[in-house]
């Protein structure tokens, strides 16, 4: 760490090499730049699939329309991985979540279609009713959480037991609700939150929230240099750091390009220029769709996530408890405490999917989250969230969704049926595992 | 009534547990759940239905009370059991049902080929057995079903009614399900091309089986299709109501929903809804509580004299493995915008749940 650099006292202390001294290879380009090895082999692999896919299919994989739609549907698994991290980082598993999602789902299908434009009186198509049931889906998504944390955490019963209860008690219970009738269709304002051309941020929103995003990014990457440096750590190169920076506006804002490429269905914009009065021009009227609501979701949820599990002290205890309970224990971390609102804010994100998932499908159905425990748990481990714990990232757990999705759409477009897609599905996952593991015992 | 159900087997498993917890003993998984309905005095005629997977939306609403009141209007005792979509599951129910003493076995298959074994050795011991809703392959059981080949044929006529040509998308439910096939025969009896070829003047841009007839995984898939084809697609023959609803939700995205049409199966309320607004075409409408009373009659009728022949109104039915089958099949009835009043005279669903968002004038029942 306190290798001699040229600078005088109080500025940046540079890694080995200088300003000037670029680096000679792709590996020690990586080790300079300081970026998590892991995430970028997963990048690597999205790369590969989704190129594969385009050659595969003559082009129709890499279309800003398929790209949108990955987006929006690997959404709802991804936010709930993010949850999925912390409960496996602290050496739990939580086989609940899709069926916390669907009886969560119900519930609001409920609240939404009978109990607030009914019983209340408010009428259906009220403002208030997509908000009230928003607050209702989470709320009740952090009781369920917080009700089998507090049974795993205090009455000391493995988490696999709890959960596995919870995946028959809350899918049978959404039976018992209404024997099991389909609830369609839901608020209009609600379904928004699913997506949908309507259901996006349009071509403004979302260069705004684009820029907004790329400023806070670069202006994180300075800051966090000038504290490095204040304390005296190492810090990355300089070209490094702008190397990052330009990376990040260009992910950031290729992402809200590739979104606006992706113009409204035909249908839809004649549609709005007739009721807007506005003439259609000779190639047709273009309206941008933008970065899609439930997708925005997905990227608040995992910013918070993230800051969650680095910054704030309760998710330091979380990886802390991970790597040794023991440990954890004796220096004074309230484990139990912890384990409990792991649990929670897991609840409380099957909540959030349960909204996308149900505003998305405009309806709830029994089967409304059935299995998506497996895909939840997979995109962690894909994303390098290991069962023997205190390892696992959000970021990564996202990328691992995204990635399981691709697999799915890409093998639907090259007509592989379902069977065959579980096997394959089924393959990578145990070898991105293996693949981890092995990494792992090389680098240590 | 549930709930004090629930509350009595608690009751039991709480003393259960209390036992264990003395000696530590093996617990025995006994899992019947077997319900007795009327509970009340001695009867010559149990009659014990098998449930695949109660947690459907038909099975409770609609087909039990209609069985069960076939069986109070005999006289005769109802005992039930649901093998949550588990083959396993549903060979030891048939067996505790057995046990029990029903006189007469009414079955929902999970599977037509595994059940064969329960239904032989139900014959064996004289129980009658009636394949309810889905075909057993054999010959010794009696066939209650609507005719899912014609379902298929009313769903593909009412679109094709529609739209004779073009870009055909097909959404299948699932794959290990005879019913599946039947359908997709049915569409191809009507003129829509076999799977895997395409006629003069129908294209199939996309066919899919989709497992467990799930809604979301329907929407996923016709999202698939509508990018690959541009959105250029004519028609969509989706097998099932809730299937449709994931279809419509992929088309209303793209602001097709009510151009391009869409079919589907069950009275499901959300998809009856959905002809009325116009968004799905037809509805083939299979009055749930017709099969369940067919199926109560036809087993008390079976207890008085347990041969198949003895039953009114059979008829003889080939099965696709082959066999000859004594068998009841009922006629669907194809709802459209033009004859929505037939669910409604049936009180098969409410003016306000049928009319629910529907623009005054469009539909004639609705106000």
């Amino acid at each position: 760490m306190a290798d001699a650099s040229t600078a005088s006292g109080g500025a940046a202390r540079e890694a080995p090499r200088g300003l000037r001294q670029l680096p000679q290879s792709a590996g020690e380009l990586i080790r300079a730049a300081d970026v998590d090895t892991r995430l970028l082999g997963l990048v690597a692999a999205l790369a590969i699939i989704w190129i594969g896919f385009n050659i595969a299919t003559g082009g129709s994989f890499l279309t800003a329309r398929n790209l949108w739609n990955l987006s929006v549907q690997s959404a709802s698994i991804a936010i709930m991985a993010t949850g999925m991290v912390l409960v496996i980082v602290s050496r739990n598993i939580d086989l609940s979540v899709g069926s916390m999602l669907g009886f969560i789902g119900y519930t609001m299908a409920m609240a939404q279609t009978v109990w607030l434009p009914q019983t209340l009186g408010l009428g259906l198509g009220h403002p208030a009713i997509w908000i009230l049931t928003v607050v209702l889906g989470l709320v009740l998504g952090l009781l369920i959480g917080l009700i089998q944390g507090l049974v795993i955490a205090y009455a000391f019963i493995p988490s696999f037991i709890v959960t596995l209860g919870g995946l028959l008690v809350w899918r049978g219970l959404i039976f018992q609700y209404a024997q099991g009738q389909t609830i369609a269709p839901l608020d209009t304002t609600f379904r928004l939150l699913g997506g949908g051309p309507q259901g996006s941020l349009g071509e403004w929103g979302s260069w705004a929230v684009g820029i907004v995003a790329t400023v806070v990014v670069v202006a994180g990457l300075v800051l966090l240099r000038r504290r490095q440096a204040k304390y005296g750590f190492q810090v990355r190169p300089i070209w490094a750091t702008v190397l990052l920076a330009a990376f990040a506006a260009l992910v950031i804002l290729g992402a809200v390009w590739v979104a606006n490429a992706y113009p409204w269905p035909e249908n839809l914009a004649n549609q709005y220029a007739q009721q807007h009065g506005i003439e259609i021009p000779p190639g047709g009227y273009i309206i941008p769709t933008g970065i899609a609501y439930p997708v925005l979701i997905m990227i608040a949820v995992a910013i918070v996530m993230t800051h969650i599990a680095e910054r704030r002290r309760f998710g330091r205890n979380v990886y802390a408890i991970g790597g040794n309970p023991q440990a954890a224990e004796l220096s004074g971390i309230n484990t139990k405490r912890a384990i409990m609102w792991v649990f929670g804010l897991m609840g409380l994100l099957a909540g959030v999917s349960a909204i996308v998932q149900t505003a998305r499908l405009n309806a709830a159905v029994t089967g409304l989250g059935v299995t998506n425990e497996l895909d939840v748990i997979s995109a962690a481990v894909i994303g390098g969230t290991s069962f023997s714990g205190g390892i696992g990232t959000i970021p990564g757990a996202v990328l691992g969704a995204v990635v399981m999705q691709s697999l799915r759409s890409g093998m639907v477009q090259m007509r592989v049926d379902s069977p065959t897609q579980d096997i394959i599905v089924g393959i990578v996952l145990v070898a991105a595992v293996g693949f981890d593991a092995w990494l792992r015992r090389r680098t240590t | 009534m549930v709930i004090r159900r629930t509350a009595a087997v608690l009751g039991i498993l709480a003393l259960a547990l209390a036992a264990c917890g003395g000696g530590g003993g093996s617990s025995a998984g006994a899992s019947a759940g077997a319900s007795s309905g009327g509970g009340g005095g001695e009867s010559d005629c149990t009659v014990a239905v098998s449930w695949n997977n109660y947690q459907e939306e038909r099975w409770a609403l609609r087909d039990e009370p209609a069985i069960k009141a076939a069986l109070d209007e005999a006289g005769a005792e109802y005992l039930s059991a649901d093998a949550g979509s588990s083959e396993e599951q549903q060979a030891t129910d048939v067996e505790n049902l057995l046990s029990q003493g029903a006189n007469v076995l009414i079955i929902l298959a999970q599977n037509t080929e595994t059940i064969l074994p329960s239904v032989e050795a139900a014959i064996d011991q004289g129980v009658p057995v009636i394949a309810y809703d889905r075909l057993i392959e054999s010959p010794d059981s009696l066939y209650i079903s609507f005719d899912n080949v014609r379902v298929g044929e009313m769903q593909a006529e009412a679109v094709l009614e529609v739209v004779d040509s073009g870009n055909f998308v097909i959404i299948k439910g699932n794959g290990a399900d005879a019913n599946s096939d039947f359908l997709r025969q049915g569409y191809t009896n009507v003129g829509v091309p076999d799977v895997g070829e395409n006629s003069d003047t129908i294209t199939i841009v996309g066919e899919t089986y989709t497992d467990n007839w799930d809604p979301a995984l329907a929407q996923t898939e016709m999202e698939q299709f509508l990018t690959e084809n541009d959105n250029d697609v004519d028609a969509v023959l989706s097998e099932n109501d809730g299937m449709a609803g994931g279809v419509v939700a992929a088309l209303e995205a793209q602001g097709l929903a009510g151009q391009v049409p869409v079919s589907g199966q069950d009275g499901d309320i959300a998809a009856l809804n959905r002809v009325a607004l116009g968004t799905q075409t037809v509805d083939v409408w299979k009055d749930a509580r017709e099969l369940g009373r067919a199926a109560g009659e036809a087993a008390v009728a079976l207890c008085e004299d347990s041969d198949l022949a003895s039953v009114p109104d059979t008829q003889e039915f080939e099965s696709p493995g082959g066999n000859t089958l004594t068998s009841i099949l009922l006629e669907p009835i194809a709802i459209t915008q033009d004859n929505l009043d037939v669910v409604l005279d049936a009180d098969w669903i409410t003016e306000e749940e049928l009319c629910q968002g529907v623009e005054s004038g469009t539909v004639d029942v609705c106000p």
